[in-house]
């Protein structure tokens, strides 16, 4: 049965590089998996294509028209055959870019896109508006995974998020679930115990403690994935069990999102 | 507006604020309005005004053009979609063209005021018209005449009055502005520029010249304001309205303009003796009013005619139409009187 995820979180948070690595491994774990970006800004699968910004759906719908556009227009095979999408979306500051991602997705289905093992949807920072729900909405992403460090507002971002969740997925047809929390760690002390314990509190868990490591960076500088540029390394293995964990994650559940007083207090108890 | 479909709720003028706005804009000769937002905001809005014009009997196609918005000029805003409706319009021989906002651009956020500065060659006249807002019908109509009249520069006074805010959507607007007409004339005064019904560019840009501005109703009180603040024109607040009204109206104008009006006013006060005798029939009777969609500043005007007519207001007596708006002048009481006779006697 394919499974579909998404992943959330504050803006610039390492969404899309969990979500660029989460693929590698998944795809070197032998499975079809198909990435799609859906941030205007359209960096998502970047690493996955070897630095290289692919056409997004929406360009392609502006400059063609939807009538002119065929499957391999939009889908782009990266490492190890990872199948990548960008949504893409309006420039900065015009426009609407949740109407725009509502729009792809009406395209993809249309297409017959929405296939494979794993589809991994990569989302922009909040779920600031009805458009950028839509991969949790409809029966797309069924599992939702929370990426956050323990710095406050990024838990907040997290948090927020919880809140959209348990509105969805109070819905009668609604499948979307939250599937657990991913801590991208900024190394602060006690981070990851801070995040486990946020997770527990919005009744989920902590899936993957990923911890800072600059291979990150040097695999991004040679526009790669860390599965790929550094296959044997600490940070590789990290993101290898979380696609093992992700794969075997059987606990779904609706959030119970915490109250900013709490929020706050639980921070300071893990200064 | 209203979630209450009762005929009692509904209206002409109780809808969107881009409808308001229409009234208006589309009564410039020589204008062009453009509709920014999908092709169906354009369809609706030119239906009404079509089939009220009709009824009006003026047959006249109102000048509209939507920009047409599609998904994708909402996914990646419409301003570029404007851009060529104002240049497509800029090239139909007009003195200026009006652009009016829908929900959907105002929504994603537009810079619409940025595109209307740009150059085409015509004026361009952005009036902010989203209904979702929580603006009513009286908003557009006030800011789309606020935003015409500030295009007319103050010029030297003349004796004459303009027209304030007649209510283009209404069923009496021609017979009222005909009493009005009939009232000023009584007194010698003529009127300068509807504003704003029927007229050009170059009429609007007269608006300065009044020396008095008669409003249409208390509604667009904000409209008189704006006026007297830009060109230093008193404003008489309304319509004239009831028989006691209508004689102050009479006295208030010639007042204004320094005439007299002791023999209008003695022929107003016969014409209004007349029609008490043509409606003695009438006189003792006992009504109730029909309130349906009725503004409340007609039923002051009832009572004083019920009351010269000894006529008893009970409300299980036999029911007598009223107009929505307060009838205008001494002869909008006398259509008044006929609706209720053949009411009376049904």
């Amino acid at each position: 049965m394919m499974k579909q995820i998404a992943l959330y979180g504050k803006g610039g948070i390492g969404k899309s590089t969990t979500s660029a690595n989460l693929s590698a491994a998944l795809s070197l774990q032998g499975l079809d998996i198909l990435q799609i970006g859906c941030d205007p800004k359209r960096d998502s699968t970047r690493m996955l294509m070897h630095g290289n910004f692919i056409p997004t759906v929406m360009d392609l719908v502006r400059v063609r028209g939807e009538a002119n556009i065929s499957l391999s227009d939009i889908v782009y095979t990266g490492f190890n055959g990872v199948r990548c999408v960008e949504a893409g979306g309006p420039e900065p500051g015009v426009g609407c870019a949740g109407r725009g991602i509502i729009a792809t997705f009406q395209l993809l289905e249309k297409f017959g896109a929405l296939t494979g093992d794993v589809i991994v949807y990569d989302v922009l920072g909040d779920v600031v508006c009805g458009g950028f729900a839509m991969p949790m909405r409809e029966g797309y992403a069924q599992d939702i995974y929370l990426v956050t460090s323990g710095e406050l507002m990024s838990l907040y971002a997290a948090n927020n998020i919880c809140k959209a969740i348990k509105r969805l997925s109070s819905r009668t047809k609604s499948t979307c679930r939250l599937a657990g929390v991913i801590c991208n760690a900024k190394n602060q002390p006690r981070e990851e115990e801070l995040v486990g314990e946020f997770a527990r509190r919005v009744n989920s868990s902590l899936i993957q403690y990923i911890p800072r490591d600059r291979v990150v960076q040097l695999a991004e500088l040679n526009r790669k994935t860390v599965l790929e540029y550094d296959p044997d390394s600490a940070q590789a293995a990290q993101y290898r069990s979380l696609a093992s964990r992700i794969m075997e994650n059987t606990r779904f559940t609706i959030p119970t999102p915490l109250e900013i007083d709490d929020l706050e207090s639980l921070a300071i108890e893990f200064i | 507006m209203t979630l209450n479909p009762s005929p009692l709720n509904l209206s002409r003028s109780g809808g969107c604020t881009l409808t308001g706005a229409l009234s208006v804009t589309t009564h410039v000769r020589d204008a062009i309005t453009i509709i920014h937002g999908p092709k169906g905001c354009t369809h609706h809005n030119f239906s009404l005004l079509h089939a009220t014009a009709v009824e009006n009997e003026r047959v006249s196609l109102p000048d509209i053009i939507s920009t047409g918005l599609s998904e994708s000029d909402i996914i990646f805003g419409g301003e570029g979609a404007l851009r060529q409706t104002l240049d497509k319009a800029a090239l139909q021989n007009c003195s200026v063209i009006f652009v009016l906002s829908t929900c959907l651009v105002e929504t994603i956020g537009d810079d619409v005021a940025a595109v209307c500065h740009g150059s085409y060659g015509v004026p361009v006249i952005q009036i902010p018209t989203a209904g979702f807002l929580g603006g009513t019908f009286q908003n557009g109509v006030n800011n789309a005449l606020n935003a015409i009249a500030d295009t007319a520069e103050p010029c030297p006074k003349v004796v004459c009055v303009n027209i304030i805010g007649e209510k283009n959507l209404e069923y009496e607007v021609e017979e009222n502005y005909a009493e009005v007409c009939r009232l000023l004339g009584a007194i010698g005064i003529p009127v300068n520029v509807r504003f704003l019904r029927d007229c050009s560019v170059r009429d609007i840009s007269r608006l300065g010249a009044a020396r008095l501005n008669i409003l249409r109703d208390a509604e667009v009180w904000a409209v008189g304001e704006r006026l007297r603040y830009r060109f230093d024109t008193p404003y008489i607040p309304s319509f004239p309205v009831g028989f006691a009204g209508t004689i102050r109206f009479l006295e208030e104008v010639a007042c204004c303009f320094g005439v007299k009006c002791a023999r209008a006013v003695h022929e107003e006060k016969s014409l209004q003796d007349e029609i008490l005798t043509e409606f003695k029939d009438i006189a003792g009777t006992s009504v109730s009013f029909d309130p349906a969609g009725v503004a409340s500043g007609t039923f002051p005007v009832a009572n004083e005619v019920a009351g010269h007519f000894g006529i008893t207001i009970d409300p299980d007596s036999p029911t007598v139409p009223l107009q929505l708006s307060p009838p205008v002048g001494t002869n909008g009481i006398r259509h008044m009187l006929h609706r209720w006779r053949r009411a009376i006697h049904a």
